[in-house]
Parts: C-alpha cells; structure tokens; sequence
C-alpha cells in the first residue's frame, strides 16, 4: 500500500514537473535566443524549409510551430488558446476570425512597421480598421472561370466574353452542341454574385458594404439585380439547380472529365485537373461583367500573420524579426515555392502556372471582392443565410427578391 | 463500501457533464464571443433571440424527422436481420461482418462517400448504374428537399441496422431453444413464433436500442454535415449545426450556449419519455 502511494506521488510529481516544464517552454529565453511560437496553418512539410530557411539567418531567434489545419480547426484551435491564454506569439488572422480577434484586442497594430511597406495596400487593409494594420499578408487569391478551350473554339470562342449576356449566349450554343455548358458548387457564395458585386463596388464611393452597414442602403437594393441576373443562369435553363448538392470537389472532377465546359474555379484545381487529364487543355477567365460592369473576379488576401498582444515586449520583438523575414525578397521566394501562391509583395515577382496567367494580374492589382471578409460585421452569419437562401432560389422556391430581403433581415437581427 | 464503486462514475458525470451544462447555462446568460474573457450578463436575452428567429430553429424539423425515422426503420430493419443471422447457414461469420462493418467508419467519412454516390449529376455512382441497367434519367437525389432529407435517413439506417442487429442478436441467443421446441410441440408455426416468443423477449433489447437510436439521432451532426452540408436551403439543416455554426464559426458562444441548454432538457424530456413509455410496454411482456 505504502509503496502505491510512493509510486504515486512520484508519478504526480513527473506529471507537475513535465507540466510545469511545457508551460514554461512557450516563454523561453535563453542563451540569447529568443524562442517565438507560432500557430501556423500552412502544412509542416511546407512551413519547416522556411522555418529552417529564417532560423539560419536569425540564430538570435527560434521558431516554435505547432499546426492546425484551415478553416474551422484552426479558427477553433486559436480561439481556445487565445481565451485560455495560451494563444502563440505569432498566429493567422483570417475571414473569419479577424472581427473577434480585433474587437477582443488580442492582436497588436502593425502598420509603419518597415515590412508593411512593400505589401499592396489591397492586402493592408483587409486585415485592418480605422488606420490600423493587424495582419501581414503576403499573398492574395482569386477564383474565376476555368475553360475547356476545345470546347469553348466548337463554338467559335477563344475565351470568356467579357459582357454576362454575351457569356449566356455562349453557354446556350455549347449546350446546343451537346455540352453541359456550365456548373458553379452552390455551397459557398457563388462565384459569380461574388465577383459581379466586386464589380460594381470597385466603381463606387463609398462602397456597396459601406452603404449597406450604414444603414444609408440595403441588400435588396443593392444586391436584387446582380442576383436577378445570376438567377438566369437557372431560369433559362442553362444550368440544372443541381448544382445545390455539389461541392467544389465535384464540380472539378466533372471539368477534369470533360463533361463541362466551364466552371467557377481558382488555382487550388490546377494540380488535381492535371493530374487527373495531363491532355485537358484549359485555362482561366475573369467572370464577365453586367451591362453596366466591367469583368471582375471574386478573391481576397490570403491570411494575414499576426502578433499576439499578450506576449511581451521581448517576444513582440522577436516576432517582428520573423514578419520582417517574411516579407523580405527571400522569405516571400522560400514561402512561395512552398505554396505557390501569387504574392503581392512589390519586390519579388512570383512564378506561376501559365494556365492561372490571366488572373495574375488581377490579382496583384487587388482587384478582388469576397463579401465574407468584406462585410463589415456579422460575416458569417450573413454568409450562412445567403448561400441558403440562395440554393432555395436556385430550387425555384423564392425569388432573387426574397434572398437580399432574407439577408437584410438577418443583418438587422444580428 | 459497495457505494465506493460508484465514485468513478459520478467523477467522470461531474466532471463531464455537470460542471459543463452549468458553464454553458452560465453562458447563455451572457454576450460571450469566445474570444473576450470579459463578457456582460445580458440575462434571458439569448433564450428570447432563439425563440424569435425563425432560422435558429430551423434544424428542428429535421432534426426530429431524423431521429425518429431512423429509430423507426432501423428497428424494423434490425430485428429480422438479427433473426436470419442467427440461423446456421454457410458463411454466418462473414455476413454478420459484413452488415457489422458500416459501423467501423466515421458517419464523417460514410458521409462523404454516400455524396459520390448519390451525386444529383448524371456521372453519380447510383445515378450511372440506374441509367445503365433501367434507363432511368438522373434523380436529384440530394438536390430535392423531399428527397436529400430521405437519402439522409437512408444512409443513417443503412450505417446503424447492421450494429443494432448484432444488439438484437446478443439478446436472441439468450432465450432458451426450450421455448420455441414447445412452441413447435404445441404446432406454432415460424410467424407465430416470432410474434409470440422471439419479440416479447426482445422488448428489453428494443428499448436500449431504440434509446440509442433516439438520442444519438436528436444529436447527429456528422452524416448531414459531410452528405448534405445542411442543404439544399435548411432542408437537412440539424440543431447541432446551429449550435456549432453559431458558436464557433460566429462567435456567438452565449447564443449557442443557450440554444445547447434548451435542447440538452428536450432531449433530456424525449428520451426519459421514451424510456417510461417503453419500459411499459417491456412490463407487458416480460
């Protein structure tokens, strides 16, 4: 019995004293080197040449990362450790966390700090408010049309037109030719609502996001004609409501198969259609635009790293250190050649896939709508009633009218 | 002494579940986002926002639809499964593995491969074969409420029957073959049988099965989750997708605090429900 209770306490003790040891390793200074944790959701295999790459030309400080998975793991994971106070010095700030994470104050300012400067400004500002910067974000996205080129010249067309009624007049004659014209995954905002709102928030001021969360304009009046005119896609017959049950997954496999011949897509198909038909030969178009719009695409600046404001001053610093890395031409190359991202920053021109070639540009430009990250509050809850309420449009169940009505409400509730 | 036992138990309920539904009752009576530890008493206000929003409610129909119908057609599918399966026949082991194995998986990942092949398009798995062997034109299968709520239920029975059966067939070989050899003595035929010996004695099964069947139907998440996405609309839409949507992805912890406290007592109220009223029924027969 005694020697239970020895075998125990001694087991209690190892226990307390690799405790003990564990939550003191995140605040670890020693020998000069200053350790900073991160929470990074770029994949270890991809993070650990770059971790490698900035300890070797900062020995002064060490990375400490740990990995979860995008979206909602890491959202979670972060969260937890940001209300236990556990959270790491550097993190992710994203979509759909950066509203919690700037009303809470767990982020520090990071605008005027020297590796903001070669950041694009598009990419400044989606992670900031009122003047401040909270995110560093080295890259952006955009998602567009991707083209079956063989099929699109069947009809006598060598790209996406740039007018939405020119664009149902193709999609009509593919299907005359036997093609499944069209198909855009409805379990996300659409692409193209997306992308057409871009549009015509690019050419106002103050912006349709500013109007709307003023209070000075509404969804229904801003919203109702662009999704009116999305809606043809389904009332004339051009795309089955379908859509509603597929995800981005399958909309892909059918372009890869070839029965399809356009679909909203961005860069992260590339990869799986190649793999999956080495012979497809497509690329990529910006969404066309309505009669009064110019093309567009839907996209936004990736996430953003942030520094944690409950670490201290030491580690704030250290953090800094790794950012600057980051930012700098040979972090941007490193970073890049692990995820092949676009990058934005204004000294180093990112290599990519010439089948991506025509969004490039765009995308640099910070010509890029997303209304989950541009919406001013409430994000994902309006997201939520959106994309709902517009696969029961798509069904045939209510009219474009009654989805902006849905989203006003929701807004004015939340 | 013998009370002693029971510390185990009430730790691991005190611990994980008590100290837990207290915390999210405390919750739900604040503004807490998740992020900010500092957060304002707001009293009922969460409740009376449930209450008078339409779309946080919107997984309940389902939600019932769900749990019922699967509690329902995986009993009546079980039980004769069950009833095969213990007859000597060659193969028994294997067959019984095979009805057994759709519950080795996630529903997460059953989920997912039930969305391949019962994909709306033409190239869907099912969609393909029915074209292939009857000429049938492509079925909307997850793309009509009506039919997305049903292929939900199917692939909820069609994940849960074989392990129930095995529940129904651990009770089965407990009753005496002395039973069905009087039985047979008195000229009972095979459909007597059943109805006389084989499900009287079975209540006591049927009501832990269906007790499961109920609750873990109240709270599934998983299967619709990766099937339907809660979709098309708010059609397959499940309370525990509120309360997760809510909380995490919004931010919303004290509201979905809340809407997890309301429906932790209906399902608390459901299932003793169900317990009274089939712990009756077994009285009657056992």
């Amino acid at each position: 019995m005694r020697r239970t209770l020895i075998v125990g306490a001694a087991g209690a003790a190892a226990l307390a004293l690799t405790l003990t040891a564990c939550s003191g390793s995140d605040s670890g200074e020693s020998d000069g080197v200053t350790t900073v944790t991160l929470l990074s959701w770029t994949g270890e295999e991809q993070m650990t040449p770059v971790i490698e790459d900035f300890e070797a030309s900062n020995p002064d400080v060490k990375i400490e990362a740990s990995y979860s998975p995008p979206v909602a793991e890491y959202i979670q994971t972060l969260q937890t450790r940001v209300l236990s106070g556990t959270a790491p010095d550097v993190f992710l700030i994203a979509a759909e966390n950066k509203t919690n994470l700037i009303d809470a104050g767990s982020v520090i300012d990071l605008a005027g700090e020297p590796f903001m400067e070669n950041i694009a400004e598009f990419n400044r500002e989606t992670y900031g408010r009122d003047g401040a910067e909270y995110g560093l974000s080295t890259s952006s996205w955009a998602a567009g049309y991707a083209y079956n080129k063989e099929m699109l010249a069947e009809v006598g067309y060598d790209g996406i037109p740039e007018t939405w009624d020119e664009f149902l007049e193709m999609c009509k004659k593919l299907q005359d030719a036997g093609h499944t014209p069209f198909l855009e995954s409805v379990d996300q905002m659409p692409t193209t609502v997306s992308a057409m709102v871009g549009a015509k928030t690019a050419e106002m001021d103050p912006s349709v996001d500013d109007l709307i969360f003023s209070g000075e304009s509404t969804f229904e009046e801003q919203w109702t004609p662009i999704v009116e005119e999305y809606n043809r896609l389904y009332t004339e017959g051009i795309v089955s409501s379908d859509v509603v049950a597929l995800d981005g997954d399958q909309v892909r496999d059918e372009f890869a198969n070839e029965r399809v011949a356009i679909i909203n897509a961005g860069p992260w198909i590339i990869g799986a259609v190649k793999e999956a038909n080495p012979e497809l030969d497509f690329t990529f178009g910006q969404i066309p635009g309505l009669a009064d719009g110019a093309p567009y695409q839907a996209g936004a600046a990736s996430p953003g790293y942030a520094i944690n404001s409950a670490s201290d001053e030491a580690h704030q610093e250290a953090a800094k250190t790794f950012l600057a890395y980051l930012s700098s031409p040979q972090g941007v190359e490193v970073m890049q050649a692990q995820t092949n991202d676009v990058t934005v920053t204004d000294d180093f021109e990112p290599p990519v896939d010439p089948v991506f070639e025509p969004m490039v540009e765009p995308i640099r430009s910070g010509d890029l709508y997303l209304p989950m990250i541009s919406w001013q509050r409430s994000e994902d809850i309006l997201n939520v009633e959106a994309v709902a309420q517009m696969q029961r449009m798509i069904q045939g169940q209510i009219e474009p009218v009654d989805v902006t009505k849905a989203m006003d409400a929701k807004l004015a509730t939340s | 002494m013998n009370r002693a036992f029971l510390i185990p138990a009430i730790v691991v309920f005190v611990f994980l579940f008590v100290i837990p539904l207290g915390q999210s009752f405390y919750w739900s009576l604040t503004d807490f986002t998740g992020y900010d530890p500092e957060l304002s008493f707001i009293g009922l206000a969460n409740y009376s926002t449930i209450l008078n929003d339409p779309s946080m409610l919107a997984g309940l129909g389902f939600t019932l639809m769900f749990a019922v119908g699967t509690m329902v057609v995986v009993t009546l599918v079980a039980i004769p499964l069950a009833v095969q399966m213990n007859k000597a026949f060659f193969g028994k082991n294997f067959v019984r593995s095979l009805w057994f194995f759709p519950a080795v998986p996630s529903m997460a990942i059953l989920g997912l491969v039930w969305s391949y092949i019962l994909s709306p398009l033409p190239s869907g798995v099912l969609n393909t074969l029915l074209n292939r062997w009857f000429g049938v034109d492509a079925v909307s299968w997850l793309s009509d409420d009506t039919l997305a709520r049903w292929s939900v239920v199917f692939v909820g029975v069609w994940a849960q029957a074989g392990w129930h059966a095995v529940l129904y067939l651990a009770y089965l070989q407990s009753i005496p073959h002395e039973y069905y050899e009087v039985a047979k003595i008195d000229g009972a035929s095979p459909r007597q049988q059943f109805f006389g010996i084989t499900l009287p004695l079975l209540t006591p099964a049927m009501v832990i099965s269906s007790f499961l069947l109920l609750t873990n139907g109240l709270k599934v998440f998983d299967l619709p989750y990766t099937l339907t996405g809660g979709g098309p609309g708010f059609s397959t839409y499940t309370i525990t997708q509120s309360i997760i949507v809510s909380g995490v992805s919004q931010g919303r912890y004290g509201l979905a605090s809340a809407l997890a406290v309301m429906f932790t007592v209906a399902v608390g109220v459901i299932g003793f429900s169900q317990l009274k009223l089939t712990s009756v029924i077994s009285r009657r027969f056992v």
